[in-house]
């Protein structure tokens, strides 16, 4: 089918047409056919933006700036952007400038109100809070810092003339120190110059030594174990026994105890003094008992018949 | 008697005042749309759709070979990729995509204007017309004119959409660039102005090469040879009056 020209040349100018104009859009973060959420911020410093910037809200860009300008009524900074729809900008949200205006990249941070809010209407006012501008930041403190690296670098180049003083005087202590330092280190090296053969064979000896302890260790080490824990056993054991053994001397102690505090029989009897005197008085008269008997038999056997005895 | 200034001055001052004079007679011609209207729609296809394929080449490649070099070029680390996307946006709306379209339609167009109607200038065909009382202006000239403007925003349109297009595909294909790397970067940047600045400049480039072919092919003189001068000359001088044109535009209104 042959077309006019008419209608090819209109058909080409319609579709360039809508091209650009979405291409515009698409490029500008608008949603290609819904309407846009129009809002207005208002900025005492507006830190490079310009339009076409993009508006992120928790780092996701959602929309960009329309326009930014002067108000001739306030003087401060209109900032006019739009974001999608869907965005729910609720009163109580508020929006800064971000980036890095010396790089170029500079973009309106939008921190979105409690969900629970109305949202802002069309056209409506967005709150800011005030710029931080890194750069401007960083130019700002430039000077004092400049004059705290002046300072610092004026102090070192004290100490260091000090420094060079010290070193350069013959008679400083750094240099006496230096100079005894470098003597003792010569002795030492002379010593060990001297000494050098026997430290050699020294370290040889020991050094055949922890061979052999290590081959020593390699071959018998299961019998090492084992005979570890034979004595680990052993050990236990005695350990047992030492704490019986303890628990009998405590007994013996508190029977010791008990017999030196004279209590119960034995302690009296090792205590009491009246005892011995009783029992001597007791043989004292037994004695004399005795000598009577045998002195006068008939004064204690007067009184038996021997006959009826038998 | 001997010309007080050499011709090098004169020459092209009094081409100046011809030009003027022809846009003038084309300017004063334009409400005479029943003479020229078919022709016009002629004219539209052969400079706007016909040149349509190769512009859409040429901008693709440009596209694609500057995504290429650009990516090769930002090694920093300190530059993130997506600038790339950034780049190649921001130059083929603002320069490329016009300027590419304004060498192609110069070579192509204004040659073919200028031969046409230089061959018709020595063949007498425009005597002809004026003879049977047609003003040739207004018959040949203004079509030819108001096709380029009104065409050359289209294809710069075109050149836009397939250089984009082509350096993301080639950024992402060619893993230079992701794609969603380039088009964040392409947003970062993005100045709706510049869509607007290209489009003037597309308007300014089609009215310079068409009027200037018009102009060399109209006042041609000497036969073949003459011809050739004039197709030469138009393409040649198109793009010469296109470059000077970008910079006056880019200082005016950048």
């Amino acid at each position: 089918m042959k077309y006019s020209n008419e209608i090819k040349v209109g058909l080409t100018i319609i579709v360039a047409a809508v091209i650009f104009i979405l291409g515009i859009r698409y490029f500008e973060d608008l949603p290609l056919f819904d309407s846009t959420y129009d809002l207005v911020a208002e900025f005492d410093d507006a830190g490079g933006l310009i339009g076409g910037n993009i508006v992120r809200v928790n780092g996701v860009s959602v929309g960009s700036v329309t326009s930014v300008y002067i108000s001739e009524t306030t003087g401060k900074v209109i900032v006019e952007f739009h974001v999608d729809p869907k965005i729910p900008v609720t009163e109580g949200s508020h929006a800064t400038v971000g980036g890095f205006d010396a790089l170029g990249v500079v973009r309106m941070d939008l921190t979105l109100g409690p969900s629970s809010s109305p949202r802002i209407p069309e056209g409506g006012l967005v709150a800011t809070s005030a710029t931080s501008d890194l750069m401007a930041d960083m130019s700002a403190r430039a000077p004092a810092m400049l004059d705290s690296v002046g300072r610092v670098l004026e102090e070192l180049d004290g100490v260091l003339v000090e420094a060079n003083t010290i070193l350069s005087t013959p008679e400083s202590d750094l240099r006496r120190t230096l100079a005894a330092a470098r003597g003792s280190m010569s002795q030492v090296e002379a010593l060990l110059a001297g000494e050098r053969d026997r430290m050699v064979r020294i370290l040889a000896n020991a050094d055949s030594l922890t061979a052999d302890l290590d081959t020593a260790m390699g071959e018998d080490g299961e019998a090492l174990t084992s005979l570890m824990g034979q004595m680990e056993t052993m050990l236990a054991t005695l350990n047992e026994d030492l704490e019986r053994f303890q628990a009998t001397n405590e007994q013996i102690d508190t029977l010791l105890r008990k017999l030196n505090e004279g209590e119960g029989t034995l302690g009296m009897l090792i205590n009491d003094p009246s005892m011995y005197h009783r029992m001597d008085s007791t043989l004292n008269g037994l004695n004399a008992l005795i000598a009577d008997f045998q002195d006068n038999p008939g004064r204690y056997l007067k009184e038996m018949k021997i006959v009826d005895l038998f | 008697m001997v010309p007080l200034t050499p011709d090098i001055i004169i020459n092209p001052i009094s081409a100046l005042g011809r030009y003027s004079q022809l846009l003038f007679h084309a300017f004063g011609a334009v409400t005479e749309v029943a003479s020229y209207r078919k022709n016009l729609w002629r004219q539209m296809v052969k400079v706007g759709l016909d040149s349509l394929p190769i512009v859409m080449l040429a901008a693709t490649f440009s596209g694609a070979v500057s995504t290429v070099q650009t990516s090769y070029q930002l090694v920093s680390p300190l530059i993130p990729r997506s600038i790339v996307g950034a780049i190649i946006t921001s130059s083929m709306i603002l320069e490329l995509g016009a300027v590419v379209t304004g060498f192609i339609l110069a070579g192509r167009v204004g040659a073919r204007i200028a031969a046409e109607l230089g061959t018709m200038r020595v063949t007498e065909q425009i005597d002809a017309l004026e003879t049977m009382g047609l003003n040739s202006v207004g018959y040949l000239i203004v079509p030819r004119v108001v096709a380029g403007v009104v065409m050359f925003p289209v294809l710069y349109i075109a050149a836009c959409f397939c250089g984009i297009g082509g350096g993301m595909l080639i950024g992402e294909l060619g893993g230079f660039v992701p794609l969603e790397e380039f088009i964040y970067g392409a947003r970062e940047y993005f100045q709706p102005f510049d869509p607007i600045f290209g489009i003037i400049k597309s308007l300014v480039f089609g009215f310079l090469i068409t009027s200037i072919s018009c102009f060399k092919g109209y006042y041609t003189q000497g036969g073949a040879e003459g011809v050739g001068r004039a197709t030469t000359q138009a393409a040649v001088a198109s793009c010469v009056f296109l470059l000077l044109a970008d910079l006056i535009l880019a200082v005016l209104l950048l």
